[in-house]
């Protein structure tokens, strides 16, 4: 298994455009919305400024993107080819697959999201201790595998010309509900206590506790952790059952 | 290895009354009991029943649509029958393959893209429970000269290698190929028999769907002729061309010819006459030839040889055709 996880990594790796990208892609985000604003504008209701609230808004954001979309769609392209079905002949068991498919998604985020954090300091003035640096980096990349399992998932859920549509309508709905386009307090009272329960919110949630100071909420944490079982779970239940399609 | 040889060589009228090859009578490697698999209207496979058993290179033989194909899938596990059981090595075929017992290299299996060869090997073995070195398993299926090349810049033919290479990656006991020569030429096809051959020497069980006749007939040692779903013939490819009346004799007769008198001949199933020379199919050559001389006759320039598993493919498909075309 060790094997399948490095050379998932090395494809991703070897995979310029796809790379370039991804890392790129968060930042360019990031100077478009956030770029205009002054450096001290406050966002109503969240305590963060304009540069810092977007910070993590698109750090999270460009992970998603990466992940969700990145995997599904690789992973059903995949299993058109057949070579899901050559590695269904051995004796890899199915979460190994998906955590290799995991690991070559956070090969990509990283990168990322260091990247926007790089941006925010030298272009907006964001300044924050080196304990919050480390955490942010750590919280955003570990919550982005939330969302990897998420796209291993449809992209076995679906097949040929409906994953597309169907990533689209997960992640849009995901982005924007949870808060990563716009602050999640401009939603009506009860979106927002609905849209509490999506992965997105509580992933954000990290982020902005750490840049005001605090600890992550384990409430927080615990929602992302149930969402990371249930998804892997699922991903692994369909990498498995996947005999439907030839 | 002689055995296979021989069977290619000989193809003597009485092979069909010769014992059959040595066979272990333990538990079967695979066994399919009454399977039946439907895609919609469409019956793939009907009341199939199969025993494979350890050490015989067995070929499935059947045009395009046969069932072969979902065959391979159902004893892999890659579909589910609709009723009826699949075991191999007394369990089911995922346990099998988790145990490495089985390898196989699949019609419609993808390789992994933007990976090297070596590197896709090296995965192969790494997820073998009994896995040979890397370099063996390369040089073994013959992909050391592109070792290096990209997975996703290959030749069909030389796909098919590496498709090979991961078939055969460790010690399996069971190793299924879904037509493995495909997009090879006809040198690189024999090259490839060569190596099949290797795999069966070892001791292995192989299985292989083809619809070259000539492939089943020079390397198995029991042919399943697959058609419409069901298995029509189960043997040695010498006694599927003697079901089909596989001994052609040929020869020219002086003066005037009495059809009548030549189709009283003995295990006679075709006649023909053109000119001065007969054509004879029969299922008992000896029988038939005797006869002739007792006619009175004196035949020139005879030949008796026998019927291509070609030929004899057709002659059994056909008459299960029009079996159903009658009912």
């Amino acid at each position: 298994m060790k094997t399948l996880v490095k050379l998932e990594i090395i494809r991703t790796v070897r995979n310029k455009r796809f790379m370039f990208f991804s890392v790129i892609y968060p930042s360019a985000l990031f100077m478009l919305i956030a770029g205009p604003a002054k450096n001290d504008t406050a966002i109503g209701g969240t305590g963060l400024t304009m540069p810092l609230y977007y910070m993590v808004a698109m750090a999270s954001f460009g992970a998603l993107t990466a992940v969700l979309m990145g995997n599904s769609e690789r992973i059903a392209k995949e299993r058109e080819k057949g070579w899901v079905r050559q590695l269904r002949l051995t004796s890899l068991p199915g979460r190994g697959y998906v955590i290799a498919k995991i690991a070559s998604a956070a090969t990509v985020t990283l990168p990322s999201i260091v990247m926007v954090q790089i941006v925010a300091a030298a272009f907006k003035g964001v300044r924050l201790d080196a304990w919050q640096w480390g955490a942010l980096t750590v919280s955003i990349w570990a919550g982005s595998l939330v969302f990897a399992a998420l796209g291993v998932a449809i992209g076995y859920m679906a097949s040929g010309d409906a994953v597309r549509p169907l990533t689209m309508l997960v992640y849009f709905a995901l982005s924007i509900l949870g808060g990563l386009w716009m602050p999640f307090t401009i939603f009506p009272h009860w979106l927002q206590e609905t849209a509490k329960w999506l992965p997105t919110h509580p992933y954000t949630a990290l982020g902005q506790a750490i840049e005001l100071g605090n600890a992550p909420h384990v409430k927080d944490m615990a929602i992302l952790a149930a969402y990371l079982v249930i998804f892997v779970g699922a991903a692994a239940w369909l990498y498995r059952k996947d005999t439907r399609k030839a | 290895m002689a055995k296979l040889y021989a069977m290619s060589a000989t193809a003597a009228p009485t092979s069909a009354s010769t014992p059959p090859p040595k066979r272990d009578t333990g538990t079967p490697v695979v066994r399919f009991s009454g399977v039946n698999k439907s895609y919609g209207q469409v019956k793939a496979v009907q009341e199939l029943h199969l025993n494979l058993h350890s050490g015989e290179t067995v070929a499935l033989l059947g045009p395009n649509g046969a069932g072969k194909s979902t065959t391979l899938d159902l004893l892999l596990g890659l579909r589910n029958a609709d009723s009826g059981t699949v075991e191999v090595f007394g369990s089911t075929p995922a346990r099998a393959i988790a145990r490495g017992k089985v390898g196989a290299m699949l019609q419609s299996g993808g390789l992994m893209e933007e990976v090297k060869v070596r590197e896709l090997v090296k995965l192969a073995c790494d997820l073998h429970p009994r896995a040979y070195p890397v370099e063996k398993v390369m040089q073994s299926a013959g992909v050391q000269d592109i070792a290096d090349r990209m997975v996703n810049k290959l030749s069909g033919g030389q796909e098919q290698r590496v498709r090979f290479a991961l078939a055969t990656a460790g010690a399996s006991d069971l190793i299924i190929l879904d037509e493995p020569t495909t997009g090879m030429d006809v040198t690189v096809r024999q090259a490839f028999w060569a190596k099949m051959r290797e795999q069966a020497a070892q001791g292995r069980t192989v299985l292989f769907a083809t619809h070259y006749l000539e492939e089943a007939d020079a390397i198995a040692d029991r042919v399943i002729v697959l058609h419409r779903g069901r298995i029509l013939a189960d043997g040695s490819a010498a006694e599927i061309k003697a079901k089909a009346g596989a001994r052609r004799i040929v020869f020219d007769l002086e003066g005037p010819i009495d059809e009548a008198a030549l189709r009283g001949l003995p295990s006679l199933t075709t006649l023909s006459v053109s000119g001065r020379t007969v054509r004879i199919q029969s299922t008992d050559a000896d029988a038939t030839t005797h006869a002739i001389y007792g006619l009175g006759l004196y035949p020139r320039n005879l030949e008796v040889s026998g019927l291509g598993l070609e030929q004899a493919f057709i002659a059994i498909t056909d008459a299960a055709t029009a079996e159903e075309a009658a009912r």
